[in-house]
């Protein structure tokens, strides 16, 4: 299964927010969607889940317009909330039901969700007696008890404690491995880089980038190494102007040209103790911050 | 369909679980219980203390003093002035103004009337109440008095005299179209109880609105369900809570009442309520639903576009007042007792105001069936298009966080997303 927006254009009022997005997503893969505050991510995901209508532009899946009544979406947004004085498996239930559930298949997920995520004692509690994180879980829930084919998460790891962002990661991947398409929204690269096989930035309503993160990275000129030694000052000494020091205490070797690589190394291997010689890749930050800076950069 | 069931009974569910919405319900039947019984237990008290004495004893009396000049007079007026003052214990008194005035400030006495012949008095009291109607009473008394003297001094004898003053007139007043006398009461009851409940429940649905809007709850909400199903379900929720309670206060109404039935006697104020005919029952619930639907709708919509709770009061004040106009023209009208006038009239077609003005005039007046079916299906087209519209208001509303928005600005964002170009 795959999910594609194409070409999709929407305006408020004078204010252009989407130009000509376009994007797709594979199933059994995690896809981010990045980009600063008011970049067009929200909008892209309320036009996907049909919010609202887009106004020019398709959302495709396999290749058909997609059909709301068969295609399931979760959906975690990044201004949670819920009912905060109903008790919580009745509105779980709600929201499940909602989706197209029957209540008792409902319940029987919702409370197998609860046991997954460790929160059956709260199952009969109002969601204002619990805390910012558990409260997080039970949000969790609404976006994965009808068992949606499509999941959208956004900002999922917010305010989670380091255990419960790990027992996520474990549901996460649960979701990948089922074969659903997942897709990420977040500011927090680190996590975007270990779950997302492929990413969209967007830049004021334009994708200025999209593509397979690996492909990305690689794409990217192979013209500084990363040397990590225990005699910096002498390397510095003998590259000069090409060589720099990094945050972390390693040294950026500069190259003229990517074909001098193996000159190098070996120069480098020969006449200094080197603990690490390796092609420098950047890292998404790097990408991110490039891409969805205040110029868009065209290709 | 689906889903606009299943929120219709989430949203219901709240209603009939709410503990406020409970107390009250419950807090109105008891007092009903307690209005509608109260004859009855207050005959039980009367007969176990004062068995059958409908006159309280002298002791208990309000004393009345009268001071008449001639002594020949003085006895004919208190006796004349002990029938019309049945509750008073009426004494002749010499004392002067200044002693009588004495009296009354310390409490002896409760009132005093000075006369100065049969033309002219002064009435003393301590606290003159809204209700007294002592002075007239005894001008009337008086009157009475002069007109037997005169027929007495022109040879009729005093029992023609008396007979011919007291002479009874028998009549009857039949209505052929509605007999105000009997719907005044029942039809201000219905509007008033139309009156509260839309402004009650409409402040709730808005609310309720927001608060999903301020909680968040809507981002998931609105992912979830098509706005129409959340509009329709949460205002026809709260229209069948709303019914609800009414039939329960007036259904326990009624019951209370013919339980008691015989202790009412013939009250005739209470007796008018619970005589309405079936037919207008019928109009009351047809306008009930379709005026609480029509505001709800509005009140709805306009939850949405609030940011903050707070904010909920200052939103939906233009409703609230437009439904308050429409409420005091009717009850203007009602009161003047003319409610065919071109105002009402008017009123009685514009779907904002119908629902009271027209079952008002169905009620208290005779509408010819073709200005009743126009204004119904007015009614029921606008309150369809309200609905709509409140739910394209609705959608547009709950995403809009930060300022309050101006109305032309969400109209303007409604009708350009209501001409999609897309395909899907």
């Amino acid at each position: 299964m795959n999910l594609e927006l194409r070409n999709i254009e929407k305006s408020f009022g004078d204010k252009k927010v989407l130009t000509g997005v376009s994007f797709r997503a594979e199933g059994g893969k995690a896809f981010g969607l990045l980009g600063r505050n008011g970049a067009g991510k929200t909008t892209s995901i309320r036009i996907l889940m049909d919010v609202f209508p887009a106004d020019g532009g398709e959302v495709l899946v396999d290749g058909h317009p997609i059909d709301y009544g068969k295609i399931g979406i979760g959906y975690l947004p990044e201004e949670r909330g819920l009912y905060p004085k109903k008790i919580i498996i009745d509105q779980l239930t709600y929201f499940a039901q909602l989706k197209g559930m029957e209540r008792r298949d409902a319940v029987r997920s919702i409370d197998h969700w609860l046991e997954r995520l460790g929160m059956t004692e709260y199952r009969g509690k109002r969601l204002d007696t619990l805390s910012k994180g558990n409260q997080q879980k039970i949000q969790l829930i609404t976006a994965l008890a009808h068992d949606p084919d499509i999941v959208i998460l956004d900002e999922p790891f917010s305010g989670l404690d380091p255990v419960n962002a790990m027992l996520l990661k474990d549901v996460v991947k649960e979701q990948i491995g089922k074969g659903k398409i997942v897709l990420f929204s977040s500011h927090q690269m680190s996590y975007i880089e270990e779950f997302c096989d492929s990413i969209a930035i967007l830049n004021k309503g334009v994708v200025a980038l999209h593509g397979d993160l690996r492909d990305i990275k690689r794409d990217y000129p192979r013209d500084r190494l990363v040397v990590r030694s225990l005699t910096p000052d002498a390397i510095r000494k003998d590259f000069g102007s090409s060589c720099s020091e990094s945050e972390d205490g390693s040294l950026m070797i500069r190259l003229s040209d990517p074909a001098e690589k193996k000159a190098v190394m070996t120069r480098l291997a020969e006449n200094y103790d080197i603990d690490e010689v390796k092609v420098f890749e950047p890292s998404l930050n790097d990408i991110f911050v490039e891409y969805a800076g205040d110029a868009p950069k065209e290709e | 369909m689906k889903q606009f069931g299943t929120i219709l009974g989430f949203e219901l569910k709240y209603y009939l679980k709410n503990k406020v919405f409970i107390g009250v319900t419950i807090f109105l039947v008891i007092l009903i219980a307690g209005v509608m019984f109260f004859p009855r237990i207050s005959s039980l008290f009367e007969k176990n203390e004062t068995p059958d004495s409908e006159i309280p004893s002298d002791s208990s009396r309000a004393v009345m003093l009268i001071k008449e000049e001639d002594p020949a007079m003085a006895d004919m007026v208190r006796q004349a002035f002990s029938a019309s003052f049945m509750n008073y214990d009426v004494r002749i008194t010499d004392s002067d103004v200044d002693a009588i005035r004495d009296e009354i400030t310390i409490g002896a006495a409760d009132c005093a009337f000075v006369l100065r012949g049969l033309t002219d008095f002064t009435y003393y009291v301590n606290n003159l109440s809204m209700y007294d109607m002592n002075a007239a009473t005894a001008s009337e008394t008086l009157r009475q008095l002069n007109q037997m003297n005169a027929m007495i001094g022109s040879g009729i004898s005093p029992e023609d005299a008396a007979s011919l003053m007291n002479l009874e007139i028998k009549s009857e007043v039949e209505s052929l179209g509605k007999d105000q006398m009997q719907n005044f009461f029942y039809t201000y009851i219905m509007i008033f109880a139309l009156y509260m409940v839309i402004l009650l429940y409409g402040q709730m649905v808005a609310t309720n609105v927001a608060t999903e809007k301020s909680s968040r709850a809507m981002e998931v909400l609105i992912t979830s369900a098509k706005p129409t199903s959340m509009m329709f379900g949460k205002v026809i929720a709260s229209c069948l809570a709303g019914l609800l309670q009414l039939v329960a206060v007036f259904g326990s109404a009624l019951l209370f009442y013919n339980l008691n039935k015989p202790y009412w006697g013939g009250n005739m104020i209470i007796g008018s309520i619970f005589n309405i005919p079936a037919g207008l029952l019928l109009y009351m619930l047809l306008f009930f639903i379709l005026g609480f639907l029509m505001y709800a709708f509005m009140f709805g919509a306009v939850g949405s576009t609030a940011s903050k709770l707070e904010d909920i009061n200052t939103s939906v004040m233009p409703i609230t007042m437009l439904f308050i106009i429409a409420f005091i023209v009717v009850i203007m009208s009602m009161t003047t007792g003319n409610v065919d006038t071109p105002l009402m009239k008017a009123c009685s077609f514009i779907p904002f105001t119908s629902p009271m003005s027209m079952f008002t005039r169905i009620a208290m007046s005779t509408v010819p069936w073709y200005e009743i079916a126009l204004s119904i299906a007015i009614l029921i087209g606008s309150t369809v298009a309200v609905g709509v519209l409140a739910a394209k208001i609705y959608r547009v509303g709950v995403l809009m966080y930060g300022t309050t928005p101006k109305i032309g600005n969400i109209l303007k964002a409604v009708f350009q997303s209501k001409n999609p170009s897309t395909g899907s």
